[in-house]
């Protein structure tokens, strides 16, 4: 009698687990296999059901293959969904697992069945405890030469599991050769594993393990045509990452990738078309690269056919794409149009496609789309679309008459939010073509008292300022506005103080003289806003000195604004491109902003391989490369393509804490040190980051460091070429906290196989790089004697904190309470053990991260600090850990989270030193 | 309640939950990390609402964790993960565990999978693992999957009608063929040897306002679903005169109108991987061995010009400044065996309309009229949604209706209602009928015997996609 598996939901009135352990033990079989069915169902419920682990197990010794499957899908879910209660299980039950279950598992390795050949050595792979592994291994080892392929690429798998857990265990067994051999079997489900394992290993490893040459490239084309279609897309995402020596390979590989557009299965597609845009790069003639282009564009368009789901995360692809090929998709705008019924994060992702799509060509056609659209029911959505037509009035010049005249009759319908969003974008096109279409203003201003948004209002209000001489009641319509100017938020009121202020200059008749009198009172006196009062006392003092130099700085000719459609500027773009068909590709963020796992060890063996060799680079450093070509530093040559090839910042995290405290009882005196008198290479060692292979003999070791409240650049030269080197100059490119030289750099003659060291004080926010924050710094050095070197840098956090990032208790709460939830990113950092809580405050201090309270939850200790980095903006920290237990809980609140992923990076290192 | 089936190891860590409708989500229950990642979902699901988009997308991170849905009949399948991976990959495999799902419970809903929370544990099991799809193939889970589906009581579903069948979603995973599993045994005894070839089309068109097309498009499946023992090969003959490849646009005048007898031509196409194409190129014939379940065979998708099945005429007529009438004509453009059923015609009104009232033509039986106001929707501070509903069950073909609505206005017109109304749309399902005019010419089975002749079905089905006229 065997009724529905949801009756083992239900609790019995006496003991459950009593009576679930008396029925495992049960000596009829369906009884036992019921209960551990009930126990699976106890496991769903988050009941703990570890007591019953011995007596689950036994009943693995059985030959009956149904009851057996259910112990090992019991033990693989048990270790799935609580791993940390599997691990404790396993250390209890240590002693009943080697006597029963791996007796049993070694035996079921080489059981007749491949089913259960292959179900033990998965399930064995699953149980991530150190002490099991060293039984894996001889089973795992027959398993990678089962007959049976189902059993091998099970195997294949098992040793990426295996990698995870004991990564040297695998080097050392020979697994991975092993692994390779298999992208020679003779069946593709193996092949597709293998190279699956294998990608997986090489991304969690600092050595190239797995290397796509031009003969394992042959063979996974050849196994792409037979593999499953989920193996298809691991061989082309591994493949991906191969560079192609010259375009005619480039072409070879793609006529053999090409047939993959025609798969039902749109992971398949994309990754094909990934793979497809990568070595297109390389192919010179133009006939070639268009007639791809026209190849892939019915598969794309297919794409979105599919789900909608799937729809979203073409568009999002789609998107990319056209920014770097327009043409592929130049005649295919109609697809783009939005359906009625199509969900909205669909019908957005659409629009801008239009947009970017929009040509003289399709514009009336976009035109029609966009106003229809401006009429529907949602309101985002009609927001959008009114931006939309707007956009492509910046866009297209030869339509902007033609777009505007659409936002005119949207006007007129008087829809609220419509005319608001209009007159946002008609500033923007004011902007774009000044002088040419002010006769609209008069419309604009009939709808002046509907306007409730403020970023509407300001618009309404810069239109009104910038234009004052051609609006006859300029001052009367602005005075409407002052009324309300201490309600105002701070963006009208800015627009309001210097559409006055202009207003003033152009009309300085009475009623404005004296509309600036209030405003100017309002915005210095009664506000506490410091932006406002700052602005309001700089045309103060600016009105009271100088009236025409002020009319020289207020109205001065404002630089004519272009097409934002294009988002991304080339580098980003070149790596998001690499990364099509990921994640990275629909959030339009480079992987390491979202991807919590830390790869900090990315790409240090680089140096091994020189130019030209067939060595694989990884996915990481060819899209660094493209970074790098993409925007040198900027200094007066442009360096060949090679040399910007160099090796990455050197990875291992430097131990900062160390270096500081020595150099503190180094030079004792502050700012810059002393011309005459470099500091010899005494130091601790410096990462280094430009190789004398590289350098063509000179090496220069740098990193950053904080001394006395200042940042300096701690740098080192070593000649190890024939002729002294001299007139050392450096430069950094852009950056997020914009970091350059505080001084000229001050180097003496370097003579051949000596080296010489110095701090370079540095100064912030010189030259900011835009985009969100990162840790790059590029660096360009120069000399008498050699061509200029870049190499790369990373800033960490831990330079920029700084010594008054002290906060009161209050303070803290207060600012705590203050942000908004969204300011708030947290991380857990596994690996870290806090064994003692005022060693670990004692460790941060000095990193100017300060403690200011704890308190215990339960078997948790929680600590809470602040640091602050300069321009004022701090951290609130709040470290969560259990004493002695590995892994630590970090959350951070701040004006500004997205330094959050730079913030874990500092603490990490902090941490971990 | 919610279900969690928590796979997978950490690298890669991917869990799946197949949660049952959302109102519910407040009765999670589960003691252990995964808890956490369930309710942040949800959470931001219901934010998303809230914030005034309407939907999340289907993929969104939040602290480092990547979430991926994928809604099908109702339910939504969950995948989280903290790794850069292909996001078509894991939102194509939900789809799949899906359609896997249903072929071995027979009908996919919450019911049906709590009762089968062993079966589905082993099938996920089988389906990836260490975050490595393995298969998505019933055929081959079929070998390795021991559990016995147990089958929800039949009676309790909801009676289906002959065209029910393909009602069912019309977006999503078209429900076809019928609802038993191709894994279970009948209850008495042997299977019954049947295969079902569906062409499924969905037609998406918009109507200028004056009447002409301003884009048209035909998104279209032939689906299988096979109940043949021994897989015998099967051969797929369609349209003789069959292109593949249009050069967009300019090709749609070389051939006059869609009522001619001229070629079927595809923009492009894809195909099931069990598909052997040697002879497509000569006479348009697929060969495969089918698999059990479900699958498409192939998909394909035309912009060639064809005939809209329904034409639909508006007349606005103002009546001073607080009235106006509405005249809707829809006329049924398909030969008069066919019958369109459940045709829904949706025209949002002007916000500020007060009344509405309905005169039907006469003899009109079976329509309902009704005037929507959405509260909803107000509160959300968006403009007023009313819609103006014209439903007539069945619409037979070459027949007209007409519906005339008086509409009453609280205040007055800004002078142009026509900007202020919304598009009309329209929603059927025409059995038996398909506008791209590809045809499945024959279905041969390759014979194990004289007397092995199991049934055969190849139906035609045409969904309203978004299928909209501008006023």
């Amino acid at each position: 009698m065997s009724g529905h598996d949801s009756k083992y939901f239900s609790t019995t009135k006496k003991g459950e687990i009593p009576e679930l352990k008396e029925e495992l033990n049960s000596q009829y079989k369906d009884k036992r296999k019921d209960a551990v069915k009930k126990v699976i169902a106890a496991m769903t419920v988050g009941k703990d059901v570890s007591s019953l682990f011995t007596d689950v197990l036994n009943c693995m010794q059985t030959e009956n293959l149904e009851l057996k499957k259910l112990v090992y899908l019991y033990l693989i879910n048990y270790a799935k969904s609580q791993p940390d209660l599997a691990i404790l299980a396993v250390n209890t039950f240590v002693k009943p697992l080697k006597t029963v279950s791996y007796a049993t598992f070694t035996r079921n390795t080489q059981d007749p069945n491949p089913l259960i050949r292959a179900l033990a050595v998965r399930t064995m792979g699953c149980i991530r405890v150190d002490k099991i592994t060293e039984y894996l291994c001889d089973p795992l080892q027959r398993c990678l030469k089962d007959d049976d392929p189902y059993v091998r690429k099970t195997a294949a798998i098992c040793v990426a599991k295996l990698y995870d857990i004991n990564a040297e265990l695998v080097e050392d067994r020979g697994f991975l050769d092993a692994l390779k051999d298999l992208i020679s079997d003779n069946n593709p489900m193996v092949v597709a594993n293998a190279v699956a394992a294998l990608a997986e290993i090489q991304d969690n490893s600092s050595t190239p393990i797995f290397e796509i040459t031009s003969h394992t490239l042959s063979k996974l084309l050849t196994a792409l045509n037979e593999c499953t279609e989920w193996g298809q897309v691991f061989i082309l995402d591994s493949l991906s990452k191969y560079k192609a020596a010259d375009a005619r390979e480039a072409e070879n590989i793609v006529e053999r990738v090409t047939p993959r557009l025609q798969h039902a299965n749109c992971a398949v597609v994309l990754s094909a078309v990934k793979m497809i845009l990568q070595q297109m790069e390389l192919i010179t003639s133009p006939d070639v690269v268009r007639n791809l282009c026209k190849k892939m564009a019915p598969p794309l368009v297919t794409l979105l056919s599919a789900e909608p789901e799937i729809q979203y995360v073409a568009l999002r692809n789609i998107n990319l794409i056209v920014q770097r090929r327009p043409t592929i998709l130049a005649h295919e705008i109609k697809v783009f149009f939005c359906k009625y019924n199509d969900p909205i994060y669909v019908k957005m992702e659409k629009l801008e496609i239009m947009i970017k799509l929009a040509s003289d060509r399709n514009i009336d056609q976009v035109l029609l789309e966009f106003k229809e659209y401006a009429t529907e029911v949602d309101v985002d959505f009609v927001r959008k679309a009114v931006r939309a037509i707007g956009r492509c009035a910046i866009k297209l010049e030869r339509a902007a008459e033609r777009c505007i005249s659409v936002l005119l009759e949207l006007i007129k319908i008087k829809v609220n939010y419509v005319v608001q969003e209009a007159i946002i974008v008609i500033k923007d096109i004011f902007r774009r073509y000044p002088n040419t279409y002010e006769s609209i203003i008069a419309t604009l201003c009939e709808s002046l008292d509907t306007l409730d948004e403020p970023e509407a209002k300001a618009s309404m209000i810069w239109i009104i300022g910038e234009y004052a001489e051609r609006i006859d009641n300029a001052d009367e319509l602005l005075e409407s506005f002052l009324e309300s100017f201490p309600e105002e938020p701070a963006q009208v009121q800015l627009q309001l103080l210097t559409a006055t202020v202009k207003l003033f200059l152009k009309k300085p008749t009475e009623g404005p003289q004296q509309m600036i009198q209030v405003v100017l009172n309002n915005a210095t006196v009664e506000t506490d806003n410091p932006d406002l009062r700052d602005r309001a006392y700089i045309y103060w003092r600016l009105l009271s000195t100088d009236p025409e130099a002020a009319k020289d700085v207020v109205l001065a000719e404002k630089p004519v604004i272009s097409d934002d459609s294009n988002q991304f500027d080339s580098s980003l773009l070149d790596e998001l491109l690499a990364n099509i068909a990921t994640l990275s590709s629909v959030y339009h963020k480079p992987p390491e902003t979202f991807v919590t796992r830390v790869r900090t060890l990315q790409k240090t063996d680089e140096e091994e391989f020189p130019e030209g060799s067939e060595g694989a680079y990884s996915e990481t450093s060819s899209a660094h490369a493209a970074d790098n070509g993409a925007s040198p530093p900027p200094t007066s040559s442009t360096p060949p393509y090679a040399t910007t090839k160099q090796p990455a910042p050197a990875a291992p995290v430097p131990d900062l804490l160390d270096l500081m405290g020595l150099d503190g009882d180094g030079g004792g005196d502050n700012a810059a040190v002393p011309v005459d008198q470099p500091v010899k290479p005494a130091g601790p060692p410096l990462p280094i980051l430009l190789p004398a292979a590289t350098g063509q003999g000179l090496e220069i070791s740098a990193q950053m460091v904080r001394k006395d409240g200042q940042i300096f650049y701690s740098i080192m030269f070593e000649n190890n070429t024939q002729t002294p080197l001299d007139g050392f100059m450096i430069q950094f490119n852009k950056n997020t906290f914009g970091l350059a030289a505080g001084g000229p750099l001050q180097v003496p003659q370097v003579q051949p196989g000596t080296s010489e060291r110095t701090l370079l004080p540095m100064v912030l926010f010189q030259n900011i790089a835009p985009g969100p924050p990162n840790s790059l710094l590029q660096v360009a050095v120069k000399n008498n004697q050699q061509p200029v070197w870049y190499f790369n840098d990373k800033i960490s956090l831990l330079v920029l904190f700084t010594e008054d990032g002290r906060m009161e208790r209050t303070a803290f709460l207060e600012t705590w309470k203050s942000l908004p939830d969204s300011n708030e990113v947290s991380r857990d950092i596994p690996g870290i053990v806090i064994n003692n809580v005022d060693a670990t405050i004692e460790q941060l201090a000095p990193s100017n991260m300060f403690f200011i309270a704890k308190r215990k939850n339960a078997n948790q200790d929680v600590l809470y600090l602040s640091a602050k980095i300069p321009r004022g903006i701090p951290f609130l920290i709040e470290l969560t850990a259990v004493i002695g237990v590995p892994g630590l809980k970090c959350a951070i609140k701040t004006p500004n989270p997205e330094m959050a992923p730079l913030f874990f990076e500092a603490l990490e290192t902090v941490l971990k030193s | 309640m919610i279900s969690q089936f928590s796979l997978f190891a950490r690298t890669f860590l991917w869990s799946f939950l197949l949660i049952f409708d959302i109102p519910h989500s407040t009765d999670v229950d589960r003691g252990d990390v995964q808890k956490g990642s369930a309710e942040i979902f949800f959470r931001k699901v219901k934010f998303w609402n809230e914030d005034g988009e309407a939907e999340a997308p289907p993929v969104f991170n939040v602290d480092g964790v990547n979430y991926f849905h994928a809604k099908v009949v109702g339910l939504l399948f969950v995948a989280t993960t903290r790794a850069n991976v292909s996001p078509s990959l894991v939102l194509e495999l939900l789809l799949r565990i899906a359609r896997v799902t249903k072929d071995y419970l027979g009908i996919l809903n919450e019911d049906s999978i709590r009762k089968n929370f062993v079966l589905m544990y082993e099938l996920l099991d089988e389906v990836i693992d260490f975050g490595y799809v393995q298969t998505t193939s019933t055929e081959v889970l079929k070998s390795c999957v021991f559990n016995e589906p147990i089958m929800v009581d039949a009676a309790r579903m909801p009676p289906l009608g002959p065209a029910a069948l393909f009602m069912q979603g019309s977006k999503r995973m078209p429900g076809t063929a019928v609802t038993k599993s191709v894994v279970a045994n009948e209850p008495g005894g042997r299977k019954r040897e049947e295969i079902f070839v569906d062409i499924i089309e969905k037609i998406s068109v918009t109507f200028s306002s004056s009447g002409y097309i301003l884009t048209s498009e035909i998104d279209g499946t032939i689906q299988m679903k096979s109940y043949l023992s021994g897989n015998p090969e099967i051969k797929l003959a369609l349209n003789e005169e069959l292109n593949i490849g249009s050069s967009s646009g300019r090709s749609l005048y070389d051939y006059s109108g869609s009522t001619g007898s001229g070629a079927v031509i595809l923009d492009d196409c894809n195909f099931h991987e069990s598909v052997r194409l040697d002879s497509f190129d000569v006479d348009r014939t697929l060969t495969l061995v089918p698999h059990d379940g479900e699958f498409p065979v192939m998909n394909y998708r035309m912009t060639q010009e064809f005939k809209p099945p329904f034409r639909i005429n508006t007349l606005i007529e103002e009546a001073g400044s607080l009235k106006a009438e509405v005249i809707l004509k829809i006329r049924a453009e398909f030969p008069q065996n066919i019958t369109a059923n459940t045709v829904v015609v949706q025209m949002p009104v002007p916000s500020y309309t007060s009344r509405i009232s309905f005169e039907m033509e006469s003899g009109a039986v079976g329509q309902v009229t009704d005037f929507k106001e959405s509260n909803k929707k107000l509160e959300w501070g968006l403009k007023k949604a009313i819609s103006l509903l014209l439903t007539s069950l069945q619409v037979v073909g070459g027949s007209e209706h007409t519906l005339r609505a008086k509409l009453t206005f609280s205040q007055e017109s800004h002078g142009n209602i026509t900007k202020e109304a919304g598009p009309i749309s329209m929603t059927f399902t025409i059995p038996m009928y398909n506008c791209s005019r590809l045809q499945v010419k024959y279905l041969q089975i390759a014979k194990k015997s004289k007397t092995y002749n199991p049934y055969r079905w190849v139906r035609y089905v045409t969904h309203a996609n978004s299928y909209v006229a501008r006023i």
